[in-house]
C-alpha cells in the first residue's frame, strides 16, 4: 500500500495545504466526507486490502474526476474519506465509528471489512441512523438482527452453499462424480458454510467419504488431503479462506491429489491465486462476478480498477463493494443526503450495479444468487447457475501446472 | 502522601463526570483505558510483588467475555460481570494450583499457554458438541452502564491494590518475590498467598471481559486473544510495575498515544509506537512512575 | 494403524519439529543464555522470508542460496540491536527479573518497528513463491518435497550447532556462561562481547528459519508471533539454557502434534501441543531436561 498524497496530507493534518488544494478546484460547496475504518495491519488487512480499499479508491478519484458527487437540488459536491486504520481490532472499530458518526458527524458511512466487525458495527450505525451496506458479511445470524439501517449485499452462506450442491448435484445426475471429501475452517464462516452444506448435500445422493475441520493458521494440511486421497473422493469440498486455501492447493500437488472437482470456497476468486498456481486451471470456488457478465459499466469498472490499482478485481466480493458505492451514489443523486430517505430508498429499490441488479429485502440483497466460479485460461468464468454462466465447466480439473 | 490522595480522589471525580462533559467517542475512549488500567492494575497486584511474569490475562479476560456471551442475555446486568468475574477466579485457582512449582519463564510460558488452550478446546467444543460458533448479544446495556461498570472495576481494583499493599498479604507477597525459600522458613503459607493472590486478579481481569463484551455484538473464541496478555504486561512494565499507580499510568500513556498515532500517522503508527516504547525503556528504568525517584541501587549479580 | 501410516507420521512430525528446531535454538541462545524475553524473535523470521522472496521472485535466486545473504545481515544486524538497545538493559538491570521484563519492553517495541517497516516494504497482501511443491516418494509414503529440504536443513544446521558448541572455543565460553557465568568471567570471557555473539546467533537461525519456511507458506508482515509462541514452547520444554533439550523437544513436539492430527483432527494440533506442555511442566516443573 503506496502512500497517496491526499491521504498522506490527511493524516498529518496537512490542513492548511489540503485546504488550498481543494479550495483552488471546487471554490463554492463544503465536502461530502464519507467515513470508514479498513483494517491495515493485522490479520483481517488482507481482505480489506483486495476486496474494500481497492474499490472505495476507484470510485472516490472517479467520482472526483466527474467534479463530485451529485447531491439532490445542490449539485456537485466533491467527496472526501475520512478513513482510519482499526487494526483488525473489534473494539477499535467500534470507538471509531462512534468517532466518525457521533463527533466527526460524517455525511456517509461505509463498512468495515468482515462478518465480525459488521457485527460489532452495525448496531453503532443504526443508533446513530447511517445506512450502511456491507460486501463483506456473509452469515446465516444476519437472519437474527434486526438493525434496520444494515444491509447486506453479498450472498449469504445458504445461498452459496446451494450453488456448490446445485453444480455437484447436476454433475452426479452425469455420472462424473460420486464421493465428496469435505474440509472446513474453524471459522465462523467455515463452520456455517458446513452447516449449510451438510443439510443441503444429502440431498444429492453423494456420499461424503470424509469430512475434517481444522485452525485458523493451520500449518499442514496434507493429513487432511491424504485421507481424502486415500478414501478415493472424486471431489475436494474446501471451505476454506486464505491463506489456508493457498496451503491446500499447494499441498495437494505435493501429495498428488488431484480429484476431477476441486471446490475451495473463499480466496480462491482472487487473481493472485491463479498467478500463484500458474492459472490454477480447473480450480473452482465461490464466484459473483467477472467482466464478461452482461452487466451495464462491468468492463469498464474492470478496466478502470487494472489501469489504477495495476492488478486485477477479485472475482467475488470486489464488484459488490463497488456496486455498493454506485447505490449509495443513486440514493444521494436522488434523494439528497437525508440517512433517512437514503435508508427509504434502499429498502424499496431495484439498483442496477457492475454487480448486476440488486435489491434488498429486509436488509439482504435477495436478487444475486450463489454462483460457481472456474479458472480457464485466466478468466473465473462462472460455470453454474446456467442463466448466468460465461463458460461451460471443465471437468475433469486438468493436472495442477 | 495527602497530596497523592487528593489528586486521586480529584482524578476519580473527573472520570466519575466525564460522561456528561465529553462525546461519545471520548467517553469510549476513556472506556477502553479504564479497562487497560483495571487489567494492568490487577495484573500487578501478582505479578508486580512476586516477579512471577504472568501471561494469562487474555485466558481470564477471554474466559469472562465468553461467560457473557453465554449468561449476557438471560441474567440482568451486573450479574454477567460476577458471573464473567466468578469464572475468571475459579480458573485461576486450578491453574495456579497446577503452576505452583514453575518458576520465571516457565511459568510465563506456561500461562501464556492458558489462553490457547482454552480458545482452542473451546472451539473444538463448539465445532464439535454444540455445532455453533459464537454468539450474538443483541440487548446490550446503555453505553453509560458500561462507562460506569468498568469505572468502577477500575477503582475498585486500585483500592484493593492499595489495600493489598498495606496488608499481611501485600508483605508475604514481597517477601515471595525477594527470596520465596526464605518466606517459607519465616513460616508464610506461600501457596495460599500465591495461589490467592492470583486469583483475586483473575477474578478481576474476568470481570473487564465480562464487562467490555457487550460492545462488540458477536462473540466467539476469537476473545481468548494472546495479545491482549502481552499488551497488559506491556502497560504495567511501562508504568512500573511494583508501585500502584504504575500500571495506571502506563495504561493511561500507552493507551492516550496510540490513539493519537493511530489517528495521526496512517501507515507509520506502529512504528512510532515501537519507538516510543523503546525510547521509555531506555530512558525511564524503573518505569514512568519512578521519574523522580533516585536509580535504584545497582546489585551484583 | 499400518506399519505405513506410522513411518508417514513419524516423518512428517520429524519434518514439523525439524523446521521448531531451528527456530527453537534462537530464542534459547537469547532467553537461556540472556534472560533476554525477545517477543520479536518471530518478526526476523518473517524479515527472512521476506527477504528470501524478493530475492528470489525478484532476481531468480535460488531460496537455498538466499540463506548466504540472510543469514550473516541478521547476524549483524543483531550484534547492532544488541550493542544498540539490549546492552543498555543489561547492564542497567539489578535482578534477572528486571532483564526479563525490560527486554520484554524492549522487544516489543521492536516487533512494532519490524512489522511495521515489512508493511511499507511490501504491503500486507499475501506473497508467496512456489518451490519444489512437488511428492517425494519414500517407502510408499509421499511427502513434499520442500518441507522435507526446509527441515533437512533446518535440522543440519541446528545439530551444526550443537557440535560447534561443544567443540570450538567460542562454543565452549558460551557453554561457560551459560552454567557458570561468574566463574566464566573470571577465567576472561568477555561478558558483552559473547552476548553480542549469541544475540546476532539467534537472529542470525530465526531469519534462516524464515528464508526456509517461505518456501512453504504464504507471507504476510504478521506471521512472525505463532513462531514466536512456538519458539517459546520447545524452549521451555526442553528446559531453558539446555540446547540439545531443545533439540529434543521440538521434534517431539513435531511429532506429538502430527499424531493428534492424524488421529483425530487438525483441531487437536494446538490443543495437543499446548496439553503436552502443560502436562511437563507440572510434572517436571523445568522442563524435560531442565536443572
Amino acid at each position: 500500500m503506496r502512500i497517496r498524497r491526499r491521504d498522506f496530507l490527511k493524516a498529518t493534518g496537512g490542513g492548511a495545504a489540503g485546504a488550498v488544494l481543494r479550495g483552488r478546484a471546487w471554490a463554492q460547496a463544503k465536502p461530502i466526507r464519507i467515513g470508514y475504518t479498513l483494517s491495515a495491519t493485522g490479520p483481517y488487512s488482507v481482505g480489506a486490502g483486495i476486496t474494500q480499499g481497492t474499490g472505495y479508491a476507484l470510485w472516490l478519484e472517479q467520482v472526483n474526476a466527474k467534479g463530485g458527487l451529485a447531491v439532490k437540488g445542490e449539485g456537485r459536491r466533491s467527496v472526501e474519506y475520512v478513513t482510519i486504520d482499526d487494526r483488525s481490532e473489534i473494539e477499535t472499530a467500534v470507538r471509531f465509528y462512534e468517532k466518525l458518526m457521533g463527533d466527526d458527524k460524517v455525511d456517509l458511512i461505509l463498512p468495515p471489512w468482515g462478518t465480525a466487525m459488521n457485527f460489532a458495527v452495525a448496531p453503532v450505525a443504526n443508533k446513530y441512523g447511517y445506512p450502511m451496506i456491507g460486501p463483506t458479511v456473509s452469515s446465516n445470524k444476519l437472519k437474527e438482527l434486526s438493525f434496520p439501517y444494515f444491509y447486506a449485499i453479498l450472498q449469504q452462506p445458504d445461498a452459496c452453499m446451494g450453488a456448490f450442491t446445485g453444480f455437484l448435484k447436476e454433475l452426479k445426475g452425469q455420472g462424473k462424480v460420486s464421493k465428496v471429501g469435505v474440509a472446513y475452517v474453524n471459522d465462523l464462516f467455515g463452520i456455517e458454510m458446513h452447516g449449510s452444506l451438510t443439510a443441503t448435500l444429502k440431498d444429492t445422493g453423494l456420499e461424503i467419504v470424509d469430512t475434517k475441520s481444522y485452525p485458523l493458521g493451520v500449518k499442514d494440511l496434507s493429513p487432511v488431503l491424504k485421507g481424502f486421497k486415500a478414501a478415493g473422493a472424486d471431489v475436494f469440498l474446501g471451505l476454506t479462506y486464505p491463506p489456508d486455501n493457498i496451503l491446500a492447493a499447494s499441498q495437494a500437488k505435493e501429495v498428488d491429489f488431484n480429484p476431477p472437482v476441486y471446490l475451495a470456497a473463499v480466496g480462491t476468486a482472487f487473481p493472485f491465486y491463479r498467478d500463484r498456481f500458474k492459472g490454477a486451471e480447473g480450480v473452482s470456488g465461490i464466484a459473483g462476478w467477472n467482466p464478461k457478465m452482461k452487466y451495464p459499466g462491468a468492463r469498464e469498472y474492470y478496466e478502470a480498477h487494472v489501469k489504477k490499482h495495476q492488478k486485477e478485481p477479485d472475482r467475488w466480493a470486489s464488484a459488490f463493494a463497488y456496486g455498493s458505492l454506485q447505490i449509495l451514489e443513486r440514493c444521494v443523486g436522488e434523494v439528497g443526503l437525508d440517512r433517512k430517505k437514503i435508508k427509504e430508498m434502499l429498502d424499496a429499490t431495484e439498483f442496477q450495479t457492475v454487480a448486476g441488479p440488486i435489491k434488498f429485502a429486509k436488509g439482504v440483497n435477495v436478487t444475486t444468487p450463489g454462483m460457481v466460479g472456474q479458472w480457464q485460461k485466466g478468466e473465473f468464468e462462472i460455470i453454474w447457475p446456467k442463466a448466468l454462466a460465461t463458460a461451460p465447466a471443465i471437468i475433469p480439473k486438468p493436472a495442477w501446472a | 502522601m495527602a497530596a497523592s490522595r487528593v489528586l486521586l480522589a480529584a482524578v476519580a471525580l473527573a472520570l466519575a463526570a466525564a460522561p456528561w462533559l465529553v462525546t461519545g467517542y471520548q467517553r469510549s475512549l476513556l472506556l477502553a483505558i479504564l479497562a487497560d488500567i483495571a487489567l494492568a492494575v490487577s495484573w500487578a497486584f501478582f505479578s508486580g510483588p512476586t516477579r512471577y511474569l504472568s501471561l494469562a490475562t487474555g485466558a481470564f479476560f477471554g474466559a469472562g467475555a465468553y461467560a457473557t456471551a453465554v449468561v449476557g442475555g438471560r441474567l440482568a446486568w451486573p450479574l454477567p460481570v460476577l458471573a464473567g468475574a466468578a469464572v475468571g477466579g475459579a480458573m485461576a485457582l486450578v491453574v495456579g494450583a497446577l503452576a505452583l512449582r514453575l518458576r520465571g519463564p516457565y511459568f510465563a510460558v506456561f500461562t501464556f499457554g492458558l489462553a490457547e488452550l482454552a480458545k482452542h478446546t473451546l472451539i473444538w467444543y463448539e465445532t464439535r458438541v454444540t455445532g455453533t460458533v459464537g454468539r450474538l448479544l443483541l440487548s446490550p446495556p446503555e453505553p453509560w452502564t458500561l462507562y460506569y461498570t468498568v469505572l468502577g472495576l477500575a477503582g475498585l481494583a486500585v483500592v484493593t491494590a492499595l489495600l493489598l499493599r498495606r496488608s499481611r498479604w501485600g508483605y508475604a507477597l514481597v517477601g515471595i518475590g525477594e527470596d520465596e525459600e526464605r518466606a517459607l522458613t519465616l513460616g508464610i503459607d506461600t501457596t495460599r498467598v500465591k495461589v490467592g493472590t492470583f486469583a483475586l486478579s483473575a477474578a478481576f481481569m474476568g470481570a473487564v471481559g465480562a464487562a467490555m463484551a457487550p460492545r462488540w455484538t458477536y462473540l466467539d473464541p476469537q476473545v481468548f486473544n494472546p495479545l491482549v496478555s502481552f499488551q497488559t504486561v506491556i502497560m504495567a512494565l511501562v508504568g512500573g510495575a511494583t508501585t500502584v499507580v504504575g500500571p495506571a499510568l502506563g495504561a493511561a500513556f500507552l493507551g492516550l498515544i496510540s490513539e493519537l498515532f493511530l489517528l495521526r500517522f496512517r501507515y507509520a503508527y506502529m512504528l512510532a509506537l515501537g519507538l516510543t516504547l523503546i525510547a521509555v525503556v531506555v530512558a525511564f528504568p524503573s518505569g514512568l512512575a519512578g521519574i523522580g525517584r533516585r536509580a535504584p541501587r545497582e546489585r551484583p549479580d | 494403524m499400518t506399519a505405513s501410516l506410522l513411518f508417514d507420521i513419524l516423518v512428517t512430525g520429524l519434518i514439523t519439529g525439524g523446521i521448531y528446531a531451528l527456530v527453537a535454538l534462537g530464542l534459547n541462545l537469547q532467553y537461556g543464555l540472556m534472560r533476554v524475553l525477545n517477543v520479536a524473535h518471530g518478526e526476523f523470521l518473517m524479515l527472512g522470508a521476506y527477504v528470501t522472496y524478493s530475492l528470489h521472485t525478484g532476481w531468480g535466486a535460488n531460496p537455498l542460496l538466499t540463506l548466504l545473504v540472510t543469514g550473516p545481515a541478521a547476524f549483524v544486524a543483531g550484534l547492532v540491536l544488541h550493542r544498540l538497545l539490549y546492552a543498555r538493559v543489561l547492564a542497567q538491570a539489578e535482578a534477572r527479573e528486571a532483564i526479563e521484563s525490560r527486554s520484554l519492553l524492549l522487544s516489543f517495541g521492536l516487533l512494532f518497528v519490524l512489522q511495521n517497516t515489512a508493511l511499507l516494504v511490501w504491503s500486507a497482501d499475501l506473497q508467496g513463491y512456489s518451490y519444489l511443491a512437488t511428492p517425494l516418494r519414500v517407502l510408499g509414503a509421499v511427502f513434499p518435497a520442500n518441507r522435507v529440504l526446509a527441515a533437512v536443513v533446518a535440522l543440519g544446521l541446528s545439530i551444526a550447532f550443537y557440535v560447534y558448541l561443544r567443540r570450538s572455543l567460542v562454543g565452549k565460553a558460551i557453554r561457560a556462561l551459560m552454567e557458570e557465568s561468574e566463574g566464566a568471567q573470571l577465567v576472561g570471557v568477555n561478558l558483552t562481547r559473547l552476548h553480542g555473539i549469541c544475540f546476532g546467533l539467534g537472529v542470525a537461525m530465526a531469519a534462516v528459519t524464515g528464508s526456509l519456511i517461505s518456501m512453504l507458506f504464504e507471507l504476510t508482515p504478521f506471521v512472525g508471533l505463532p513462531y514466536t509462541v512456538t519458539a517459546l514452547v520447545v524452549v521451555i520444554l526442553g528446559g531453558l539454557g539446555n540446547v540439545a533439550g531443545s533439540l529434543l523437544a521440538a521434534l517431539l513436539l513435531g511429532v506429538v502434534e502430527t499424531v493428534g492430527v492424524y488421529l483425530a483432527s487438525s483441531d487437536i494440533r494446538l490443543i495437543s501441543s499446548y496439553a503436552v506442555l502443560s502436562l511437563i511442566l507440572i510434572l517436571k516443573p523445568a522442563g524435560l531436561f531442565g536443572r
